[in-house]
This record gives structure tokens, sequence and C-alpha cells, in this order.
């Protein structure tokens, strides 16, 4: 394996507890989220290569990477938008089979693609969804949400009619309008004015509730590592480091993360 | 390696085929009697039907395969309904072209609307279809799911499509053609037709399962040079 | 119940989408009328009796409208990604496919009606005396068609070829719905009694049905990915 998986960012070797190999140790009966030697092949490309990981329900995962590493197919893995080769994953020691559909309550995704129709309003677009999910209590809870995220006086503007930013905070109530236990967050901040990314960051932490769990995928090295409590560099569809994030130190995470990017490419 | 026994067996399959084939021509042309009405013409129906039945007869592999890899998802279920597609294709072509010959020489007319030929007219198509769907995919797995899907309903429907062009037919009779190989089959004809069947049969079993083992040969060898350069 | 909740919340996006973008519907409608247009050009009306071939130009209008409505039936869901939203809900599969074609069968009965009262306007046809027998033709014809159109269009919005694809996968598949849905109309028009239309309709339900729970079963298939 890589030299600088057990390495800590100040150059030190660590015996660490967690490598990308081998999973991390249980803390509790079943974790929130569990992956075990998950895998997806398009043809000869190898997306995800392997990867296993195991988060607590509270945690928040940062899984940082270059272009091409495979993050949004991982995320796609976890959320049950694609069906692992091999490989499995569990969300709350349930294992996500392909036919039934119940766990997909559970899990809330925040991709770069908004999953709004463009033709109708934003509270339109929040009942479908929310009628899609058996949500009975909408007349209360779309008004929360909207507000949550900033957007109760624009309820009624077509999805087509709003800035990106604010395109990006319906997306988000949407994501989290039935209250998943699972957040999946694809590149959340790209293309956000400091407002919206503002409220985002304030929903983000609002999400760590010791119940919920997160896992975002960022190029932002900052926004990455503000709410997380471990982190992960992905390269090449494998792990190249995962760890906690109180081994890291924000001034020399930069430079630690090329590094460990530089060694999974070659 | 199963595809070892596969491969031979499929080679000695092919060869009896081809045998047999050497036999049935040699039975068209020297010993069956001739059909009474048509003349020697007729003796086209003995290339003509087998090839039909084959056609069908791999059609009907395709599906099932197809049906059984959606639900198990192993690689080796679509390696074979693309296999068998490709052999059903070849005999359908030949088909339709033994078809008119027999027509035009026959009865005058390249085409009449014998529910039997439209019948392998559209499935002509469907074959298409199932391969333009497995090549304009940008991801081959899904490719392989559409075309079993093809496989599939192209099967269901094939019952109804026939039912529905015979019972077309029956409105419009055409005094030309009643029963295509002929008022009477002589018990001699007959057995030509079995030769005939069982050898066209033999011969597409045969190259069915050379399609196969290479297809399973291939993904592996093109597995194994993955793993090679990761 | 969920189901038939969810089955409706997509029935009504669906419709709703549509009159605010008047995508599909336009486009089919002014087909309809155009494509009249041109088949009054087509016929020589003193050789040939309109009344006698309409059968067969109505199902074939409606066919090739119907066709370019149905193959943008995933177009707009492609859009933004909204579709990856629906598929990755709790919504079963079968639940999501039976909302698009319910959604697509209003669509496209609007347009076969619209094609009846467009050919019977430029041609003068005497509807006979059971209309409602022939609304009933149309309804399960429609059926059938919207079920396969609706699965492979899903099919070939995931390819390269598009639309364009789409014929070639689903005509040979409505063989059966043109033979027995023009026979059943021509007979209405030729005011044939009931008992003659009978078995024809009772075969378009049965198409209808099986066109139905095969896409039911195989739409999952074809949207995962």
């Amino acid at each position: 394996m890589l030299s600088t998986a057990s390495q800590r960012p100040d150059g030190s070797h660590v015996q660490s507890a967690v490598t990308p190999q081998a999973p991390a140790v249980s803390r509790g009966a079943s974790p929130a989220l569990s992956a075990r030697g998950l895998t997806r092949e398009f043809g000869v490309v190898v997306a995800v290569d392997g990867i296993d990981l195991e988060l607590e329900a509270g945690d928040f995962l940062t899984v940082f990477g270059p272009n091409g590493a495979g993050k949004t197919t991982l995320l796609s893995l976890l959320g049950g938008r694609l069906k692992p080769n091999r490989g499995e994953v569990r969300v709350g020691g349930e294992r996500l089979a392909f036919s039934e559909t119940a766990w997909r309550a559970r899990i809330g995704v925040l991709s770069h693609q908004t999953f709004l129709y463009a033709h109708l309003t934003v509270a339109e677009n929040l009942r479908f969804f929310g009628k899609l999910f058996g949500l009975t209590d909408l007349d209360e809870r779309i008004p929360a949400r909207l507000e949550q995220v900033g957007l109760s006086d624009r309820s009624d503007f077509l999805a087509r009619q709003l800035s990106h930013g604010m395109r990006q905070r319906a997306a988000l109530a949407r994501a989290l309008l039935h209250d998943p236990e699972l957040v999946l967050l694809d590149e959340p901040y790209t293309g956000l004015d400091p407002y919206a990314a503002s409220v985002l960051r304030g929903v983000l932490s609002s999400l760590k509730d010791g119940r919920r769990t997160v896992v975002m995928v960022t190029h932002n090295l900052t926004q990455g590592l503000e709410l997380a409590n471990r982190l992960a560099i992905q390269v090449r569809g494998r792990f190249g480091w995962y760890g906690e994030r109180s081994a890291v130190e924000p001034d020399t995470f930069e430079h630690f993360y090329h590094r460990v990017v530089e060694a999974g490419s070659a | 390696m199963p595809s070892n026994k596969l491969r031979v067996g499929g080679s000695a399959m092919a060869v009896l085929g081809v045998l047999g084939i050497l036999v049935l021509h040699w039975m068209v042309f020297f010993w069956t009697p001739t059909e009474a009405s048509m003349g020697i013409i007729q003796r086209i129906f003995y290339i003509h039907v087998p090839s039909a039945w084959v056609a069908f007869f791999a059609f009907g592999i395709v599906a099932l395969c197809g049906a059984v890899y959606l639900w198990l998802g192993d690689e080796r279920l679509d390696h074979a309904a693309a296999s068998a597609a490709e052999g059903g294709m070849v005999f359908t072509t030949i088909v339709l072209l033994t078809g008119p010959l027999w027509g035009r020489i026959a009865w005058g007319t390249y085409w009449t609307w014998e529910p039997r030929l439209t019948l392998t007219l559209l499935l002509w198509f469907i074959y298409l279809g199932y391969f333009l769907v497995r090549s304009s995919t940008e991801n081959p797995e899904r490719g392989k799911r559409f075309s079993a899907v093809v496989g599939i309903v192209g099967a269901l429907d094939i019952p109804l499509i026939h039912l529905s062009v015979l019972w077309f037919r029956s409105l419009h009779p055409t005094p030309v053609v009643v029963k295509p190989e002929g008022p009477t089959l002589h018990p001699d004809m007959l057995l030509t037709l079995a030769v005939g069947l069982i050898s066209f049969t033999l011969l597409f079993l045969g190259v069915f399962l050379q399609r196969y083992t290479l297809a399973v040969a291939t993904h592996l060898a093109a597995v194994r040079e993955r793993e090679a350069r990761s | 119940m969920t189901y038939l909740s969810q089955i409706y919340a997509i029935v009504w996006k669906d419709l709703l989408l549509e009159f605010r973008t008047r995508e599909r519907i336009a486009a089919m409608g002014a087909f309809a009328v155009l494509a009249g247009i041109l088949f009054n050009f087509s016929m020589d009306q003193t050789v040939v009796r309109p009344q006698d071939i309409a059968a067969g130009l109505i199902w074939m209008t409606l066919v090739f409208g119907g066709l370019l409505g149905i193959g943008r039936t995933f177009h707009l869901e492609a859009q933004d990604g909204a579709f990856q939203g629906v598929l990755t809900s709790p919504a079963p599969k079968d639940a999501i496919y039976i909302g698009k074609i319910t959604a697509n069968f209003v669509l496209l009965y609007i347009v076969a009606l619209l094609v009846v009262g467009i050919f019977t306007l430029f041609f003068g046809l005497d509807l006979g005396d059971h209309p409602g027998m022939l609304a009933l033709a149309l309804a399960l014809g429609s059926l059938g068609f919207v079920a396969l159109g609706t699965l492979f269009s899903a099919v070939s919005s995931s390819t390269h070829m598009g639309e364009t694809l789409l014929p070639i996968l689903v005509f040979p598949l409505l063989v059966p719905m043109i033979i027995y849905g023009v026979s059943a109309t021509s007979r209405l028009l030729a005011d044939r009694p009931i008992a003659d239309v009978a078995g024809n309709l009772r075969m378009l339900g049965a198409f209808a049905v099986l066109a139905v729970g095969a896409g039911a079963v195989m739409f999952r298939f074809v949207v995962e990915e």
C-alpha cells in the first residue's frame, strides 16, 4: 500500500488503526453506514476499486480527491443510485438491495444536478418529491424546510427563474425534506455565492445532531475540513488516506493532500 | 475449463451439421420426389423451412437467456443470448432470401404476405433492434440489459403478431398459396424435411457454441488485461 | 395507499409540466392537422372514397404522431437530472412506469380524438352508429401503444441514436394493434354490426394488458444504470 497511508501530515509515521484496506473498529451494534469491498466498473474503467468504510451515526465524512478519482461514483453507490459490481453498502445495518425501495427513504442526496423540474415552482417540486417519499405532513414540512434554506419568499417561483445559488438551496431543501438519516452531498459549494454558501454551512452544521450521518465530496479543502470529523482522500478509485479530522492540521493539510494524490496517481 | 469441452462439442456439432446438410442436398437433388403442383422449385422448401425453424428457435434462446440474465446477472447468459442472436439473424436472412426466390419462380411474385414469411420479416427487424440497442449505448452493460428487454418483449409479442397476421390473411384469402409446402407431404418428403431440420439445428448449435466460447474467452482476456494493467 | 399516491404524483407532475411547456401536445397536435392536410392532397377523391380508407389513415397518423410525443417522454426528465431524483426515491419502478404511461395515455388519447375530429371535418366522415365503440377501440389501442412506446422510449433515450431508434424497436411490435385497431375502426365506420367488432376489441384489450404488464416488469431493468 502507499507509504503515506500511515503517515501523519507532519511527516511522522503513525501506527494507524485505520488503513485503507482494514475496516474501522466497530463502535456500536450496527454502523450507520458501511461499505465493504465496494467496486464499480464502467466497461474497462474501474471507477471505485474495493473501498471500505464505516461510519457511526453523527459522523461527518468529507471525501477529497482530484477529478476522475471516482468520488461521484462512490456517492452514487452509497446513495443506491448505482449497483456495485462487487461489495455491498449497508445503511443502519440494512443491506441496500435493489429489489426493495424502502431503504431509499433514509437517504437524502444533493448532487451537482439539482433534481428539480425547471418548469415547476419550488413548492410544486417539493410537494412532488414529498409525495414520492410517502410524506403526509407536507403542508407543515415544506414551509419549514424553505425557511431553513431561506427560500420562503420564493416558493412560488419556477425553478428556472431562480439563480444558481437559490436553485442549490431549493435542491438542499428537497434533499432534506424527508428527514433522512444519511445525507450525501456532491460538491455542494460549487458555484454558490457567499450568502448561499453561508446558508449551506448553517444547514450542514444543523445536520450534526448526533443521529444523522453525512458524507460530503468536495474539492475545496477549507470547506471540507470545517464540519468533518472523518476525512478521506480518494485517488484512482481507492482511498489513499482515511482517518480522523483530529489527525490533521488545517495549515499542513494542503501539502499532505497533494502528496497523497501524487502517490496514488503513480 | 468448461469452454474447451464446449468448443470441441461445438465443432463436432457443426461438422455433423455440415455433413447432414451435404446429405440433405443429395437427398434434395437426387432422392426426394418432386412435388406435383410446383415442380422442381419446391425443393427450396427443404432449405427454407429448416432455416425458419432455426431462426425462431434461436430467438427463443435469445429471449430465455436474456430473461435469466436479467434475473441472475451472469455475464455468460448474455454471451449466450448474443451468440444465439447472431446465428438466428443469419438464418432469418436466409429465410427472407429463399422465400421470395421461391415465390417468384413458383407463383410469379416475389412477395405475398404469407403469414409465416411476414412474421419472419418482422423477426428480422426485432433482431436488428436487438443489435442496434447493444451497439449504440454509452455503457455496454446497459446495452446488454436493453437487448435482453428487446428479446423478451419481442418473444412475448411474436405469438400475438402471428395470430393477428393469420387473422388478417383469413380476411383476404389469396388463391395462390394456402399451404406453401404443397397439399400433401409424402413420407419421403417428410424424411428429407426431417434431415433438413436436424442438420440445420446441429449446424446452428455448433456455430452457437463456437461463438459462445469465443465470446467468453474474449471477455476473460479483457478482464485479465485490465487486472494486469492495474 | 402510498403506491397509488406515488403514481398519482407522477401523473400530476407530467401533466402539469406538459400543460406549462406544451412541448409534446403542440407537436402531436400540429402533426395531426398537417397530416390531415397532406392526406387530402394525397387522395384523388374521384378514385377513392375517404370513408373507405379513413380507418387506416387515422391509425397511422396516430402512430407516427404519437411516437413524436412518446419519444420525448424522458426529455424533460433528463434536464437537471430530475429523473435521478425520482429513481432514487422510494417509489417502486413499476409505479413510476404506470404513472408515466398514464400521463402519456391522457396526452395520446387527446391527440387520437383530435385526429378523428380533424379527419371528420376534413373528409366529411360518417362515424357510424356506435361512436362510443370507436372511442373504446382508440382507447385500447392507445393504451397498448403507450405502454410499449414508453418502455422503449426509456431505452432509446439512453442510446446515441436517440429517438430515431424508437420506430425500429416499436413498429414490429405494434402489428397486432394496427391489424385489430384498423379492422375495428373500418368496420365501425362502415356500420357493420357490433358482433363483427367485438373480437377485435377483445384482442386490442389483450394486447394492451400484455403490453402494460410486460412494461411494468421490464422498466426496472431499463432504468438501472
